[in-house]
């Protein structure tokens, strides 16, 4: 009997560790031949390192950067953009816009899915209906309001059909748009996943699994999926010989690893699995000299966010105290060191191109920087204004380290520069601090927003009356009627002139003092020098590998 | 012991559905959701709520969570991997994380033990010495440490083993997380296995088994290890648990795609499904381990299964 018992232990045992090791279903990993082999020396393949995981592959589910990098190498919208960030034609191969701005009409061009199936006018449609139909719930559903897009808004709110969108396939070749106002940079917004194709037959085959798995998606762009692990840490494009544009991309493929610890990733960049990594913190300093070192302008602008409803706040003379009083270029130069610019501005640069052709910034408004002694005249101001000696303020940051760090920097900078405002510190997980701002229960927050579309409006219409992001409920007229008119009014369709009203926007935005800039984020990224062409952007997509070639 | 078991695994059940509870009670009170991001509006947010059925109360979501789980449907993650039913990522990631905790478990063990018999045979030589500054080192070191001075030496500059896991060489990309876990599971069981053995080796019935001519071979192996052991298996027991879910440490380290560094990214952006998932695959990996190492008691020490066959048989 006990031996019989012993046996039967042992055996519990064997079965325990045995069958949880064998019990790897090979449904859900695919084969190992897929992967991209090492050794083959003659493939040209972009090892690109990543800190998170692919979320999604569903052009209207995705939110991330990492996603719609990945879509976008997969699958093109009408339209794409260059090197220089101008939108070129993709899948539309012609494209006709009525003397009034408001109707499009697009010709697509001859080529395939992944599939075999040719692209159709109707893919677009199909896609375009799916974003904003309530049921999809994409979180970016917005955007097609944004393009102008007839009754997008009144769909996305429910008041209407999704059959009443002023998108149309006249045929498979023709693709007809219709926009409830002239929209400037309507082209640059169909390069953005939101846009992308659909293809209608094989999601319904896909059904619940669309997207989920490399053999549930379609690609028409320059790579196809290969291989998608489920909860993999690896995921691997590679060419797609369907592309119509297959002669000029230049790599086999671009194989993916997902390394969340920075240490291992950068050990894995020099050791040669990677070409490409992200740099954090402390590791920056120690590769800035280095060939392989970039540092690429993002599109997020940080800011300081006054809360007008805290007692204090609303007075003018203390948010231009507080806006004036920290160095910027000790933030940018000493703490994030990441190639990240000293804002003192609401709209970043290398966002938007006017129609002068120049940058935003070149021809906007330069405004005052840090300047310590004006800001304690101010404080001075604010003090006579306000009957007080002092005040006491909280502000609210993400726990980051980064955000943390130049929290507390702000907080030591501002104690320092106006005698008597006092900074409590208030950390919070990411999620839940955007929660406290969106609620309102806040007194001075840090947040950050990143660009939608190459406009300025994607930042100025934030400060509106109303506006869900306007998380200080700042309130001016003035400046309503002006980005309204601007975004949707009568100044929508004369571009010179909407141009300089969205100056003039910005330059009340700054004279309020309704936020308090920080820095436009940068990111600092490694890169082997014999790769090369891969093409960088501030908004939308961020990065774009159809150029991209390995030596 | 067929009752024992029975009510050990009533008792299971209900451990499982309280931990479920006090989870979705504390999701439902802990600030901030998983739809909570600049971009999202509050008529926006509304609408994914209402989508998966989080604008329900935490009670309603639970009875119905049981429900679906009891047909191995444990949802869909809301923000890591969006919309994918989490039994598939688990059934992906599981194996991984349990793959490399066994091989640490068993690499553990097998030295710890080895070092630890043999520091208790040699008493105060140097093998001793060696195995107490091994303990000593595995237990005050974090494995991060030794993940990272592995993957450098061994991964970066002698080019041996892989420094990132992948799917492609499961074993061979797993050795150097196996070594780093296992370290710590060394140094306990070898600083356990000694002091137990130096105990029962100087013990009476030791003795009398020496002198009646039991062979060597059985005498230590049988005889003292045996004794031995029940505090041994005591304290592997929850390590077993902790290594087979995955050291969230070890896995972001090497990139592994198990479960513990899941659990991780699941915390930090509210993926509530996940978060409740892999609890619940981590209580009942517990559960199970501790029922087993419940019976092995019995199997090895005849005094415990007695007492406990009185009680319960």
């Amino acid at each position: 009997m006990r031996k019989v018992k012993i046996a039967l232990s042992i055996f519990l045992v064997i079965i325990l560790l045995v069958g949880c090791t064998s019990s790897k279903p090979d449904a859900t990993i695919p084969a190992e031949t897929d992967s991209p082999s090492a050794s083959a020396a003659e493939a040209k393949i972009i090892n690109l390192g990543k800190e998170v995981e692919l979320a999604s592959m569903d052009s209207a589910i995705a939110t991330d950067g990492l996603s719609f990098e990945v879509i976008a190498a997969t699958i093109e919208g009408l339209y794409t953009i260059d090197a220089a960030g101008v939108p070129q034609l993709a899948m539309a191969e012609k494209a006709e816009l009525s003397d009034d701005g408001l109707n499009y009409t697009f010709t697509i061009r001859d080529a395939k899915w992944s599939n075999g199936t040719p692209i159709s006018a109707k893919d677009f449609e199909f896609a375009w209906k799916r974003l904003v139909n309530p049921e999809t719930a994409s979180e970016y559903s917005f955007i097609m309001g944004v393009a102008g897009v007839k009754n997008a808004d009144a769909i996305v709110a429910g008041e209407k059909g999704i059959d009443e969108l002023g998108v149309k396939a006249a045929d498979d070749k023709t693709l007809v748009v219709e926009l409830d106002r002239p929209v400037a940079f309507f082209n640059s917004l169909l390069a953005f996943p939101s846009f992308y194709p659909i293809n209608e037959a094989f999601y319904k085959e896909k059904g619940a699994q669309y997207a989920l798995t490399a053999d549930a998606l379609l690609a028409n762009g320059p790579f196809k999926m290969k291989t998608w692990e489920v909860g993999g840490t690896t995921f691997y494009l590679e060419k797609n010989p369907d592309y119509f544009d297959a002669a000029n991309i230049k790599v086999d493929g671009l194989n993916y690893k997902v390394i969340k610890d920075t240490q291992q990733s950068i050990l894995a960049y020099e050791n040669g699995d990677v070409d490409y990594v992200t740099l954090t913190g402390e590791q920056i300093v120690n590769y800035q000299q280095s060939p392989e070192y970039h540092n690429i302008v993002a599109g997020y602008l940080w800011y300081l966010s006054p809360n007008q409803k805290v007692p204090g706040l609303e007075n003018l003379n203390l948010r231009k105290a507080l806006s004036l009083a920290y160095d910027k270029e000790a933030i940018v130069n000493d703490i994030l060191k990441d190639g990240s610019i000293a804002a003192s501005f609401a709209v970043p640069t290398l966002l938007a191109t006017g129609p002068d052709g120049k940058d935003y910034r070149e021809t906007a408004r330069t405004f005052p920087s840090t300047d310590k002694a004006e800001a304690l005249k101010y404080w001075e101001l604010a003090k006579k204004d306000l009957g007080v000696s002092s005040i006491k303020l909280e502000l609210l940051f993400e726990d980051t380290e980064s955000a943390t760090l130049v929290a507390q920097f702000i907080q030591s900078e501002i104690e320092t520069a106006l005698p008597g405002v006092t900074f409590e510190l208030k950390s919070q997980p990411k999620k839940n601090r955007v929660e406290l701002m969106q609620n309102g229960e806040y007194q001075v927050g840090l947040t950050r927003w990143g660009p939608d579309y190459a406009d300025p409006m994607t930042y100025l219409d934030m400060w509106t009356i109303g506006n869900p992001n306007n998380y200080g409920t700042w309130e001016n007229k003035e400046y309503d009627d002006l980005v309204n008119s601007a975004s949707k009014g009568e100044l929508a369709s004369k571009p010179n002139e909407r141009w300089e009203a969205l100056k003039k926007a910005e330059s009340i935005v700054m004279d309020q003092a309704v936020i308090f800039p920080v820095y436009q984020k940068g990111n600092a990224v490694l890169i082997k020098p014999e790769v090369t062409g891969i093409e960088f952007h501030s908004v939308g997509v961020n990065i774009f590998y159809k150029n991209a070639d390995k030596k | 012991m067929r009752r024992y078991v029975l009510n050990r695994l009533g008792l299971a059940v209900v451990t499982i559905l309280v931990i479920l509870l006090v989870l979705f009670l504390i999701l439902e009170f802990m600030p901030g959701s998983p739809f909570n991001d600049e971009k999202i509006t509050k008529a926006q947010r509304a609408v994914l709520d209402a989508k998966y059925g989080l604008n329900q109360p935490a009670l309603y979501r639970f009875i119905h969570y049981i429900k679906a789980m009891l047909s191995g449907d444990f949802g869909v993650s809301y923000v890591i991997q969006k919309n994918m039913p989490i039994s598939t990522m688990l059934e992906a990631r599981l194996p991984v994380s349990i793959q490399i905790g066994v091989q640490a478990v068993l690499l553990g063990t097998l030295i710890g033990l080895i070092l630890g018999i043999v520091a208790a045979l040699k008493h105060n030589s140097f093998v001793d010495n060696l195995t107490t500054f091994i303990s000593v080192i595995g237990v005050s070191f974090p494995s991060y440490v030794f993940a990272l001075a592995l993957s450098y030496f061994l991964g970066s500059k002698l080019k041996w083993f892989p420094i990132l896991y992948t799917s492609s060489e499961p074993f061979v990309s797993s050795i150097l997380p196996t070594i780093a876990l296992s370290v710590f599971t060394v140094a306990t069981v070898a600083r356990f296995a000694r002091s137990e053995m130096i105990d029962v080796l100087s013990s009476d019935y030791m003795l009398l088994s020496e002198s009646k001519g039991v062979k060597w071979q059985r005498l230590i192996f049988i005889h003292a290890l045996r004794n031995a052991l029940i505090p041994i298996i005591t304290v592997l027991a929850p390590l077993v648990v902790a290594l087979m879910t995955g050291s969230l440490v070890i896995e972001q380290i090497f990139s592994i795609p198990g479960i513990g560094s899941l659990l991780v990214t699941a915390i930090q952006v509210n993926d509530y499904n996940v978060i409740i998932a892999v609890t619940f695959v981590y209580s009942i990996l517990f559960i199970a381990i501790m029922l087993l190492v419940d019976i092995l008691y019995g199997v090895i020490d005849p005094r415990i299964r007695l007492a406990k066959g009185e009680k319960y048989e």
